[in-house]
């Protein structure tokens, strides 16, 4: 599992828009091999992998979860990001609101 | 080969916890001075007083998604403390104070004055338990399972009938228990027990009557732990408080951390956690004027006024049942995740417990206030009672209502973060995984706050 192709799934999983909307439990989703629970994404499958059988992945099962945490991690900032703008919208709008319709 | 470091972001958080607590400060002062102002001349416009509230609860989400440290999550709804504490003393205390206060109910029910503010009867299940005990069960501990008289009294003939062979599944037991509820709920809006003792004490006995024969029926256990309304009620509350039962003891826990865990666990027990909102909710709206011109209308237009209230009842509760499974769906497409849509509606319903319990505050904190004179001279001498007496209460009071709905809120977008952090790998997918719940949440603020920014009328037709 080397980083191109987490980097790749974070399109995936960025993009759940009704096209890619994730069927039933479909028979090629990537499954965890040690419970067999299937994900949407092998982003996802990595990142629960490494937290919840943690002890018992080898070493390049290890890296994918580090890399699909850091790939995560990157489009976090970015939703950060938007929730900040959101927010600040938000505030401003309400104060706009108040200062003309409420006086 | 270390794992990635999940650095605590102390700072961001504190952060986004004084900016949530500034937020919601806020708009809890233009609700009070709405509610306030409401006599006089209205200073913000019912829809901007609405929206504000709907924004709170987007904002919090907003920042609620700026904490993604799971260490920091997890160590929030898992912190506890146990707490020594006399557990049987506590528990025989609690069966005769419960079998006391029922007598009582009985005796001035039957025997006492019909005023019904000096009636002890009408006081002490009013305002001593349905507001003022019911507020203790989700600010304190569910303390009702050593209380219940029913439980109690229907003891003996568990004992003497030597149990029941029937056993209903966990799933159709809440589902009867929802059913149970909403019943209640119906009965309570449309007869005249807060005002007529002879009714309510026939009511109480009557309650005894289906405690007896649900016993008889499913056995005392699951009568008394998956079936009964008032059980099932007071324990969703109680899972809301700081103090809960373990198998160690009473254990200390943060706020509602222990909606996190798995409260809810059939779709029969997502079905109670609605009703129980719906409730709240449907008992605060017929008493809206909105709602009394809409029955007069339904009425001359010809639909007999018998059949309005439970219809009402019904219709409002398959609506909120309805929104909230549609969020459910609609988190394992946005999230994205293959978990099923069951099981992310039962790790979420509890999250709107702490919701129906900041409605229950903001509903009855000024009430069981202002007629706790009533229950004190009840009480003192409850077959001849002095003149009853309200107490006048400071105006900013009915604003801790309007900020009890919003912290409510806050708590559930908190359980709800939290439970999705629990629940989902991915710490972008468990944000995303909440947008339709967070709307559904919008919507139940603004229906609340609509009904507490409303005036009081008596329902028509009833």
């Amino acid at each position: 599992m080397s980083v191109e192709t987490t980097a790749s799934d974070s399109d995936a999983d960025a993009a759940a828009t009704p096209e890619t909307e994730p069927a039933d439990d479909p028979a090629d989703a990537p499954r965890c091999p040690y419970c067999g629970d299937p994900f949407p994404t092998e982003r996802l499958r990595d990142l629960h992998r490494g937290l919840n059988h943690y002890e018992d992945l080898d070493d390049s099962e290890r890296d994918a979860y580090a890399a699909a945490y850091r790939s995560e991690s990157e489009d976090l900032q970015s939703f950060r990001l938007r929730a900040l703008a959101a927010l600040v919208l938000l505030y401003f709008g309400f104060l706009m609101t108040y200062a003309v319709v409420a006086v | 080969m270390q794992r990635p470091s999940m650095s605590r972001r102390g700072a961001r958080t504190l952060g986004a916890l004084l900016g949530l607590a500034a937020v919601c400060g806020v708009a809890a002062a233009h609700g009070g001075s709405l509610r306030d102002a409401s006599g006089q001349e209205l200073a913000v416009p019912t829809w901007l007083f609405l929206s504000t509230g709907g924004a709170v609860v987007g904002a919090s989400f907003l920042m609620a998604s700026f904490v993604t440290d799971r260490e920091f999550v997890a160590a929030i709804h898992e912190w506890q403390r146990l707490v020594p504490a006399p557990r049987r003393v506590l528990a025989w205390t609690g069966r005769l104070v419960g079998v006391a206060g029922f007598a009582v109910v009985l005796v001035t029910g039957f025997a006492g004055p019909s005023d019904p503010l000096r009636n002890a009867a009408i006081v002490v299940v009013w305002v001593g338990w349905w507001a003022a005990f019911a507020m203790t069960t989700y600010l304190v501990g569910n303390s009702w399972p050593a209380l219940n008289p029913f439980r109690t009294l229907t003891r003996p003939l568990a004992w003497a009938s030597g149990g029941s062979d029937t056993t209903l599944t966990p799933d159709r037991a809440a589902w009867a228990s929802t059913a149970f509820l909403l019943a209640l709920v119906w009965f309570e809006v449309v007869s005249p027990l807060a005002d007529a003792p002879r009714l309510l004490a026939s009511a109480a006995v009557g309650y005894l009557a289906l405690a007896a024969v649900g016993v008889l029926a499913v056995g005392h256990d699951q009568w008394f732990d998956d079936v009964d309304p008032l059980s099932r009620l007071f324990r969703s509350y109680g899972s809301v408080a700081p103090v809960q039962r373990t198998a160690d003891g009473l254990s200390l826990r943060l706020p509602a951390m222990r909606l996190t865990d798995d409260v809810v666990t059939t779709d029969g027990g997502v079905a109670f956690v609605i009703a129980l909102l719906w409730g709240t909710t449907y008992d605060g709206l017929v008493g809206t004027p909105g709602w009394a011109s809409v029955a007069r209308a339904m009425v001359s237009s010809g639909v007999p006024a018998v059949v309005l209230y439970p219809a009402a009842l019904l219709v409002g509760f398959l609506a909120f049942h309805r929104l909230y499974w549609w969020a459910a769906r609609t988190a394992r497409e946005t999230a994205p995740t293959f978990t099923d849509a069951d099981h992310i509606a039962r790790r979420f319903a509890p999250s709107l417990l702490a919701i129906a319990a900041g409605y229950h505050l903001a509903h009855y904190l000024v009430y069981a206030l202002s007629l706790s004179p009533s229950l004190v001279g009840a009480l003192s001498s409850p077959l001849n009672p002095p003149a009853a007496r309200t107490l006048v209460l400071p105006g900013w009071l009915s604003g801790v209502g309007v900020a009890a709905v919003l912290l409510g809120h806050l708590l559930a977008i908190w359980v709800a973060h939290a439970t999705a952090y629990d629940e989902l790998p991915g710490r972008l997918q468990a944000i995303r995984s909440q947008y339709a719940l967070t709307l559904a949440m919008v919507f139940y603020t603004m229906t609340s706050l609509w009904i507490v920014g409303q005036p009081a009328v008596e329902p028509p037709y009833l």
